[in-house]
C-alpha cells in the first residue's frame, strides 16, 4: 500500500492510513523527499493517526524523514498519535529525538505557521 | 494418648477432652453467678469511654437479646462441646465492631475483667481442689485469649486491611487530577509517593487530557512527591517523553532541595526537562512557552530552556 503525499501550498501532507510494510515505509520516506526536492516545499506533516501501534522500525523512518528533509531545507512535524500508542512507545524507548510533534493536522499546520511568523519577523 | 495430643485450633476440635470437661465445670461456676460476672463485666465496659460510647448507641432490648444468644451459645460450647456457633458469631461480632471503630484494646479490657472475675469465683467453688482449679483456669485462658482473642484478631486484621485496599483504590483515583488552567495549557499536580502502577495511571490521565483540552503545555507539579528515587525520576521522563510526542511540552516544578540532590548523587540524566522551582514560575514560564508555539516571541531568550525539538 502506498501512502499518499497531497500538496497544501508550501507544505507537503503524508497520511499513514493503516499499518505499512518496512518496504512501504521506505517508499514513503524516498517519494516524501523526492517531492520535497520537486515542490520545493518548506515543510511536510506525516499524519500517523491511522496507526494503532508504532514499532520501532517506523520510529526509526519517522526519525529518518525529519533529518532527510531537514537536509533538503524543509522541516518535519509527526501528527495525530494516539495517547496508548505515545505510552507504548515511551515504554519500548522510542523517544523521537528530534522531531516536532503536534497533536493533530491543524496543531501541526499551526506549529508551522508559528515557525514562519518567527523567521520572518526576526529576519 | 488422646488426652494430650497437640491441639489445632483452626480445626473443629479445638479442646482436648480434658479441658472440655474442665470447661463444662467452669460453665456451672459460670452460670451460678452469670449475674454478678455480667455485672463487673459491663462495669468494666463502661469505663472504656469507645466501648461506652458504642453500647450508647444500642438499644438496651437489643443488647439483652444479644446477651441471651451469647449465654446459650456459650452453654452449649462450654457443655456439650458445641463450637461452631459461637465461633462464626465471635468472627462475625468482630468485624462488626472492626468496622464501627472499635480499638482492639476494648476487646482486651473486657476479656480481662470477665477472667479475673470467673477466676475469682472459680478459686471459691475449687477452694480445696487445686489440681482441678488449675487444669479449669488453663481452660478458660485458652478459651478467652488463644480462641476468642485470637479470633477477634484475626477479624480484626482482615476489616482493618480491606479498609486499606479501599483507601489505596480511593486515593488513587482522587490524587491524579489534570487541571485545566487555560487554553492550551495543563496542570498536573501530583500529590503522594509515585508506584509504578501510579505512574502508569497519570501517564494515561495525562496524555488523554492533552488530547481532550488540546493542550500544548503541561505544568507536572511535584510539590506533593515526598521522595524520588530513580524509578520515579524514569517514569517522570517517560510521562514528559510521552506527552511530547503528543506534541505538548512538560514544565516539571516543584522538585524540593532534597529531591534535586537525591537525583543528582544517583546520577539521573533530567537534562531534557524543562524545570522551574516553584509552580508560580512554572506557570509562567509555560505561559512563554504557548507564546512562543504561537510565534510572538522571537529573540531575547535563552534557547537552551527550550524543549528539544523547538530549537
Amino acid at each position: 500500500m502506498t501512502v499518499p503525499i497531497l500538496k497544501q501550498g508550501d507544505y507537503l501532507i503524508g497520511s499513514i492510513q493503516s499499518a505499512l510494510t518496512d518496504t512501504d515505509l521506505i517508499e514513503f520516506r524516498s517519494a516524501l523527499a523526492d517531492q520535497v526536492g520537486k515542490n520545493r516545499s518548506r515543510a511536510v506533516i506525516i499524519d500517523v493517526s491511522g496507526l494503532d501501534i508504532i514499532d520501532s522500525f517506523t520510529a526509526r523512518t519517522l526519525q529518518d524523514i525529519t533529518n532527510t528533509v531537514k537536509l533538503k531545507g524543509a522541516r518535519a512535524v509527526v501528527v495525530g498519535i494516539q495517547p496508548q500508542v505515545a505510552f507504548a512507545m515511551v515504554q519500548l524507548g522510542l523517544y523521537l529525538d528530534g522531531v516536532a510533534t503536534a497533536l493533530d493536522l491543524d496543531e501541526g499546520l499551526a506549529l508551522l505557521s508559528a515557525g514562519a511568523a518567527r523567521r520572518t519577523s526576526s529576519g | 494418648m488422646t488426652e494430650n495430643r497437640q491441639v489445632d485450633l483452626s480445626g473443629p476440635q479445638l479442646f482436648t477432652r480434658q479441658e472440655q470437661e474442665a470447661l463444662g465445670l467452669l460453665w456451672e461456676v459460670y452460670e451460678r453467678h452469670y449475674d454478678e460476672i455480667m455485672a463487673v463485666t459491663m462495669a468494666a465496659a463502661n469505663s472504656d469511654p469507645a466501648l461506652k460510647q458504642i453500647m450508647s448507641q444500642m438499644r438496651p432490648d437489643q443488647m439483652e437479646a444479644d446477651q441471651l444468644k451469647s449465654r446459650r451459645q456459650t452453654e452449649s460450647a462450654m457443655r456439650d462441646g458445641k463450637w461452631q456457633p459461637i465461633l462464626d458469631d465471635i468472627r462475625e461480632q468482630g468485624g462488626h465492631y472492626a468496622q464501627m471503630g472499635l480499638p482492639f484494646q476494648s476487646w482486651f479490657l473486657i476479656v480481662t475483667a470477665a477472667q479475673k472475675i470467673i477466676i475469682e469465683k472459680l478459686f471459691e467453688a475449687y477452694a480445696g481442689d487445686a489440681a482441678r482449679l488449675q487444669v479449669i483456669v488453663l481452660a478458660l485462658n485458652k478459651w478467652f485469649f488463644d480462641v476468642t482473642l485470637a479470633r477477634i484478631g484475626e477479624t480484626y486484621l482482615a476489616t482493618r486491611e480491606h479498609v486499606i485496599r479501599q483507601q489505596q483504590e480511593a486515593i488513587k483515583e482522587l490524587s491524579t487530577p489534570v487541571l485545566p488552567l487555560r487554553a492550551g495549557l495543563l496542570l498536573l499536580p501530583v500529590i503522594g509517593v509515585i508506584d509504578s502502577q501510579r505512574a502508569r495511571q497519570l501517564t494515561e490521565q495525562l496524555l488523554d487530557g492533552i488530547r481532550t483540552h488540546r493542550a500544548k503545555v503541561v505544568v507536572i507539579d511535584l510539590t506533593g512527591v515526598p521522595a524520588v528515587d530513580s524509578a520515579v525520576a524514569n517514569h517522570l521522563l517517560q510521562t514528559v517523553r510521552a506527552a511530547k510526542l503528543l506534541g505538548a511540552s512538560a514544565v516539571v516544578t516543584g522538585i524540593s532541595t532534597e529531591n534535586a540532590q537525591t537525583l543528582t548523587r544517583i546520577g539521573v540524566d533530567l537534562s531534557g526537562l524543562v524545570t522551574t522551582s516553584d509552580l508560580q514560575s512554572g506557570v509562567d514560564e509555560a505561559e512563554w512557552l504557548l507564546e512562543f508555539f504561537r510565534g510572538r516571541h522571537q529573540t531575547g531568550r535563552d534557547e537552551r530552556q527550550l524543549p528539544v525539538a523547538e530549537r
